[in-house]
């Protein structure tokens, strides 16, 4: 009796046991900068998203409810590993959301990435166990489909900005962002409708080039200038100066906030403000994918500490005042200051991304 | 008067009690002395006829020397009358009023039952003051006949206010719990939006425990025109619902029919109280303290938070976010009214957080330079994203929104009304403790959604005008 008890029970345990070595051996940190590291265009939230589906390829976990929490610990330590998790966040929140879903839909296989998260109601399946290994099966075929959206919704945003800019006008860009780069690059070519053929855009671009930015804004300029676009760079200090030829102002953006403000490299805050001083627009080019829930009220108002401003004198030995400044600072753009939003899916206000995040995610 | 005119006629019908007999009894006197004619219509001789009340022989006002004794008490009798007359006339008005915007299709039997009576008032400031009300803004404790000496304009009869109503008066069928919870709605024991909510839900169990279906009739058509249509009914009374309660009586309706009309009455009855459990556990309980970690969240080491009032969420989310080790300090500006900023500097220095108080609104700019960020609790938000809140937050917000600080409001759904206020005056309660004769005091203000920052909920953190969103947020999850 004893042996046969025990035996049961070990065999229980090193089956539990297997499946948690699996899980704990799975370094979803590794995975997550390994692939962005493999991937130059992928961004960070979809960066997130795949890391936590490969991560439910090396689950064996059966219930929907372990899944889920399991998925949450892995989001905890993917954002606990990095110093800056909000785009990574929203990426993972997506993810979770998606996965709630899914579940709570029928048709969970015909669900399918971003758009999966529209809340439409339906009551759970009889047996949600088995919706559950539905979905986690599509995850796991189609797991490059985020990353491919990803890419595409890049081109979407091109589509969908170009009729926003118009020939003789000077745009206005920072930041090296490859969602505008791209934007700016399609429009200035002719693209075609299929019924209709849309003439290439006259522009120049006035790009302001942040010294910490150096790299990705060169390579942006250059091959900008490559596709034949008038490209002028100046110096970050000489944006106030050089507003008054500006039309309209695009960045990009690492994160949307749940009030339709961004998160963006340091430096696009004092660019909107400027811009706005000006009366000139400013765009955001951004996928839908970088929309979350976080809702900064002022520029401190995150979840980790930048150390940008530091102060000390000679004459205070204190270290503590030396602390070294976060690498790729990010400020925050409140909406007032944002005329609208070149997403994939459409054009939207700052208000309508507040709905969205609302349905979305909330 | 033109309420008098309006009302009287319709009113005096009905209710043949002893101020009307002597309103009619004194009138020529009345009009013979024709000085006295309408007293209460300026303060001065408002406050006087008080004192003629309180004392009618040995009244010794200046102008009254001259007359003779006799005079005296037919005057004071009929100041008395004339008070009287008005008062109900124009208290009818505001219950019709209240019960209409409340709750339609409850007025017919409630406006004349429950009334409130004269002479309970001076027990009543003093309940009140005992229960940690402090007593301000009143003349001589001998005319503190609180409500009764309340002169509401016309243009403001649609404001209600709380009202203490005799046990022996309530309608027999209005349960001992709801009498009980009525009375502290009434006395401001219970005062917080949220904690009247959560005593009305649990009171309302007990009523449905306590519920047995009559003979011939089923628990999902009876319960709530015949049991819980009374309770709330006299709840209103007492005290003005809140909006939460008013969601939240709409959600126990439609729950309460849709219960199976086949179920036994113990089988519907548990599954009531079950969703009431849930009610209470997923709306408030697991909201405040997701709304506490969230609001917490915002509280930064260095900050300076400034609250006005005191507010047991905006507490919870400072006591949190000192508890997790942020160093922050708190500079409370208090309701000169009502002062239980005082509580809340209390318990926060006794858990060793540093705390700046200010009584009123004195040096309120100076406070706010000072101040980095500032807490509201709401007591509900319009779905235009006005916050109503404590009198007074509004000038809070303001000054903090000129000054750039930013403004946060902590608020579960619940509180979250479908309906809209630009103004202050639309949705309002008057103070029935601190106003006069001369003056009343509205308790709550709105503020409007471009001075507030940030609304904390338990769905999430939005912008105060994604509050409709919320709503239909929380549509869908039903």
């Amino acid at each position: 009796m004893a042996n046969v008890q025990d035996g049961a029970v070990t065999r229980d345990l090193t089956l539990r046991g297997s499946n948690h070595v699996d899980a704990e051996s799975f370094d979803i940190v590794a995975t997550y900068h390994r692939l962005l590291k493999e991937d130059p265009d992928l961004t960070m939230p979809m960066a997130a998203i795949e890391a936590l589906i490969e991560f439910l390829g090396h689950s064996q976990v059966k219930t929907v409810y372990e899944t889920i929490d399991l998925v949450k610990t892995q989001s905890e330590k993917l954002q606990a590993a990095v110093r800056n998790p909000i785009a990574l966040s929203h990426g993972t929140d997506l993810f979770s959301q998606y996965l709630i879903m899914s579940l709570k839909q029928p048709a969970a296989s015909s669900a399918s990435g971003t758009g999966a998260a529209s809340s439409k109601h339906s009551p759970p399946l009889d047996n949600p166990h088995e919706s559950f290994e539905v979905v986690r099966q599509h995850l796991l075929r189609n797991s490059r489909l985020f990353a491919t959206r990803a890419k595409n919704a890049r081109e979407r945003i091109a589509v969908n900005g170009r009729k926003h800019l118009h020939d003789n006008t000077t745009i206005l860009t920072m930041g090296g962002s490859r969602v505008v780069g791209n934007l700016l690059g399609r429009a200035a070519a002719k693209h075609d409708y299929g019924w209709y053929t849309d003439p290439p855009r006259r522009f120049r671009v006035l790009y302001a080039v942040d010294p910490a930015l150096e790299a990705e804004s060169n390579s942006v300029v250059e091959s900008l200038r490559a596709q034949g676009i008038q490209v002028a760079t100046i110096p970050f200090t000489a944006l106030a100066y050089a507003m008054g030829k500006v039309d309209k102002v695009i960045v990009g953006a690492e994160a949307v906030t749940a009030n339709g403000g961004i998160i963006s490299s340091m430096g696009t805050y004092s660019l909107a403000v400027l811009a706005k001083a000006s009366r000139k627009p400013l765009y955001v080019a951004a996928e839908q994918h970088k929309f979350g829930k976080t809702f900064p009220v002022d520029q401190t108002d995150f979840s980790f500490d930048q150390h940008v401003i530091n102060f000390y004198s000679n004459n205070n030995k204190d270290t503590k005042g030396k602390e070294v400044s976060m690498p790729d600072p990010i400020d925050f753009t409140p909406p007032e200051l944002i005329e609208a939003f070149f997403a994939d899916h459409k054009v939207l206000t700052p208000d309508e991304v507040a709905k969205e995040v609302i349905d979305m995610l909330m | 008067m033109s309420t008098e005119q309006n009302g009287a006629p319709a009113e005096a019908a009905p209710k043949p009690t002893e101020a009307p007999k002597e309103a009619l009894a004194e009138t020529p006197k009345q009009t013979a002395t024709n000085q006295n004619e309408k007293p209460s219509k300026d303060a001065k001789s408002g406050a006087e006829s008080k004192a003629d009340k309180a004392e009618p022989k040995s009244s010794d006002a200046a102008g009254d020397k001259k007359l003779t004794g006799a005079e005296l008490k037919a005057k004071a009798k009929a100041d008395k009358a004339a008070r009287r007359a008005q008062q109900k006339t124009s208290k009818e008005v505001a219950k019709g009023e209240a019960a209409v915007s409340s709750s339609p299709g409850q007025l017919g039997p409630s406006a004349g039952e429950v009334k409130a009576k004269g002479g309970k008032g001076k027990d009543g400031a003093l309940a009140a003051a005992a229960a940690g009300r402090p007593v301000l803004l009143k003349a001589p404790p001998s005319a503190v006949v609180t409500e009764q000496k309340i002169q509401i304009p016309e243009c403001f009869s649609h404001l209600s206010m709380a009202r203490r109503i005799p046990m022996t008066q309530a309608d027999k069928d209005v349960h001992p719990s709801v009498l009980m919870l009525g009375q502290q709605m009434a006395t401001f024991t219970i005062d917080e939006s949220i904690t009247r909510l959560k005593a009305t839900m649990l009171a309302f169990r007990k009523v449905i425990e306590s519920y047995i279906t009559p003979p011939g009739n089923v628990l999902a058509r009876h319960f709530t025109p015949h049991v819980l249509n009374i309770q709330i009914e006299y709840l209103t009374a007492c005290r003005p619902m809140c909006f939460s309660m008013g969601n939240a009586i709409r959600w126990l309706k439609l729950q309460v029919s849709k219960i199976d009309m086949d179920a036994s009455e113990e089988q519907a009855k548990k599954e009531l109280c079950q969703t009431i459990d849930i009610f209470i556990a997923e709306r408030i309980t697991v909201a405040d303290e997701y709304i506490t970690e969230q609001g917490a969240k915002h509280i930064k080491d260095g900050d300076i938070v400034l609250a006005y009032g005191r507010n047991t969420l905006v507490e919870k989310a400072i006591l949190y976010a000192h508890s997790t080790g942020t160093k922050f300090s708190v500079l409370i500006v208090d309701d000169p009214y009502e002062q239980l900023g005082q509580q809340l500097a209390k318990t926060l220095t006794d858990e060793g957080i540093k705390v700046t108080y200010s009584g009123d609104f004195g040096g309120l700019r100076n406070h706010m330079r000072h101040a980095t960020k500032v807490f509201f609790a709401a007591e509900a938000m319009f779905s235009n994203g006005a916050m109503y809140a404590r009198a007074g937050a509004c000038d809070v917000a303001m000054t903090a929104y000129e000054l750039g600080k930013k403004v946060i409001t902590l608020c579960e759904t619940i509180n979250i009304t479908e309906r809209v206020a630009t103004d202050s005056l639309t949705y309002n309660e008057i103070d029935p403790e601190r106003s006069s004769a001369a003056a009343f005091r509205l308790m709550f203000d709105a503020t409007p959604d471009k001075y507030i920052s940030l609304l904390v909920t338990e769905l999430g953190s939005v912008q105060a005008r994604s509050a409709p969103d919320l709503l239909r947020k929380l549509e869908e999850f039903n």
